[in-house]
């Protein structure tokens, strides 16, 4: 077993016992390695999970990791897993995909991307701690800011913030046809 | 046809179906359902898409009356009828520059200016990318969720395992008793004299300045079991909202209450 092997082991050993997420500082120190090197482990140990189809996948979030079942078993851990949970309503889902792809944000940005007051549906996702404050943005007023959380991956069943699909916005043409029409004579 | 010459008669169906009004102005073939909670750019999106016109090319002065025809049919929630209105006023506003004539350019574009078409288009732009992020999202959920680890019984923070003393629990009876209820018979109707928000902003204030609180002193400076009881749980819904951290170092220990990091 090379010294990389080794550290590899080491982590997953270490994320399966843990509790709770662990930071990149928090595993290098435990493992007595330096952050890149138990990065460079992390990743590897992260390619071998999913490429091996294997039970298990790490999941990242910022800076800290854990381990979580694979997406492809978890309709069938229900039976064993199974929370009673219902699917989000189209409001809790667009504040919260306003709240993924531009995160950290503020309730003001979820509002004026939806058009609509959002302050129930957002506290709503974070009752269900699909979303988290992640402080105040040092703006007038001193909004708070909001994040997804682990909760928010493991619900969609994705690795890390990544694996969500991009989000592309179509740019409309610099004159839309109204203002295309022929200019009227004044008088 | 001149536009000119019967610009007020276009307008006037606009104006009759506002709300306001409650006439409905029906307009056969375009049955449009939205789902509760849809904002105004659902709305207006929704009635581009079901007439397979573009988004980014259609003239949008020209939905100013299926929108309103829309909203006069469809009630909305009153908390968001200005969202409702301020899209239908800048609609008509579009429909009413697109009909004047000689007046190509009254358009501004200074930022600061109300939004013209480009800005509303923009919106509905940004806005119809939100909803498809949102379906597709939507389409994931509880699909093939992830499973963390459960955490198990020896994951929770173990108390003493010694037997403790019976004298301890008759002393903690004994503190108990010795907040001071007073006297008076309870009249029919009890004035809420103290509640959790009042607490709360109590234990916020002590604690803004990086300060820190010892439970139980914070306790025995309660002059009632009601106000004990009050202030216990204002501490224990900042502790559910993760806005301060509890901490007890040893057991019976003093219970130190600051903010959360």
């Amino acid at each position: 077993m090379t010294a990389a092997d080794d550290l590899g082991a080491f982590l997953e050993a270490l994320l399966f016992i843990a509790e709770r997420p662990l930071t990149g500082a928090e595993l290098a120190e435990l493992a007595g390695v330096s952050r890149p090197e138990a990065e460079a482990a992390l990743s590897k140990l992260a390619d071998d999970l999913a490429e091996d189809r294997r039970g298990l996948r790490l999941q990242r979030m910022d800076d800290a990791w854990q381990l979580a079942t694979a997406p492809e078993v978890g309709e069938r851990l229900a039976a064993y897993a199974a929370r009673e949970e219902a699917r989000l309503t189209p409001a809790a889902l667009e504040a919260l995909a306003v709240v993924a792809y531009r995160q950290p944000c503020t309730r003001g940005e979820v509002e004026r991307v939806r058009g609509v007051d959002s302050d129930y549906v957002l506290r709503s996702l974070l009752h269900r701690r699909l979303v988290v404050e992640m402080g105040r943005r040092d703006t007038p007023g001193r909004p708070i800011l909001y994040g997804t959380t682990f909760a928010f991956l493991e619900r969609f069943g994705l690795t890390s913030l990544d694996e969500l699909p991009p989000m592309e916005v179509d740019t409309p043409p610099t004159l839309p046809a109204a203002q295309e029409q022929e200019p009227v004579d004044a008088g | 046809m001149p536009p000119e010459l019967d610009s007020i008669e276009v307008l006037q169906p606009v104006v009759d179906a506002m709300p306001i009004r409650a006439a409905p102005v029906p307009e056969p073939g375009f049955e449009v359902q939205l789902p509760a909670f849809s904002g105004p750019l659902a709305v207006l999106l929704q009635l581009i898409e079901s007439r397979q016109l573009d988004v980014l090319t259609v003239p949008l002065a020209e939905l100013a009356d299926a929108y309103v025809a829309h909203l006069a049919d469809n009630p909305v929630d009153p908390a968001q009828l200005a969202e409702f209105v301020a899209v239908a006023a800048q609609l008509i506003l579009l429909k009413s520059r697109s009909m004047l004539p000689g007046e190509a350019l009254p358009i501004s574009h200074d930022e600061a200016d109300e939004p013209d078409e480009v800005e509303l288009r923009r919106r509905l732009v940004e806005y119809r990318a939100l909803r498809d992020a949102a379906l597709a999202l939507g389409e994931r959920d509880l699909v093939a969720p992830m499973h963390r680890r459960e955490p198990r019984e020896s994951d929770l923070p173990v108390a003493s395992v010694t037997p403790l003393p019976v004298g301890l629990l008759v002393e903690a009876l004994h503190a108990l008793a010795a907040i001071p209820e007073p006297e008076p018979a309870p009249p029919e109707i009890v004035a809420r004299e103290i509640t959790i928000a009042m607490q709360i902003t109590v234990l916020r204030t002590a604690l803004a300045a990086g300060g820190r609180v010892i439970l139980q002193q914070l306790l025995a400076s309660c002059r009632s079991r009601t106000e004990a009881t009050v202030t216990l749980l204002a501490t224990l819904e900042l502790v559910r909202r993760r806005q301060v951290r509890v901490r007890q170092r040893e057991l019976f220990g003093p219970i130190v209450i600051e903010m959360a990091p």
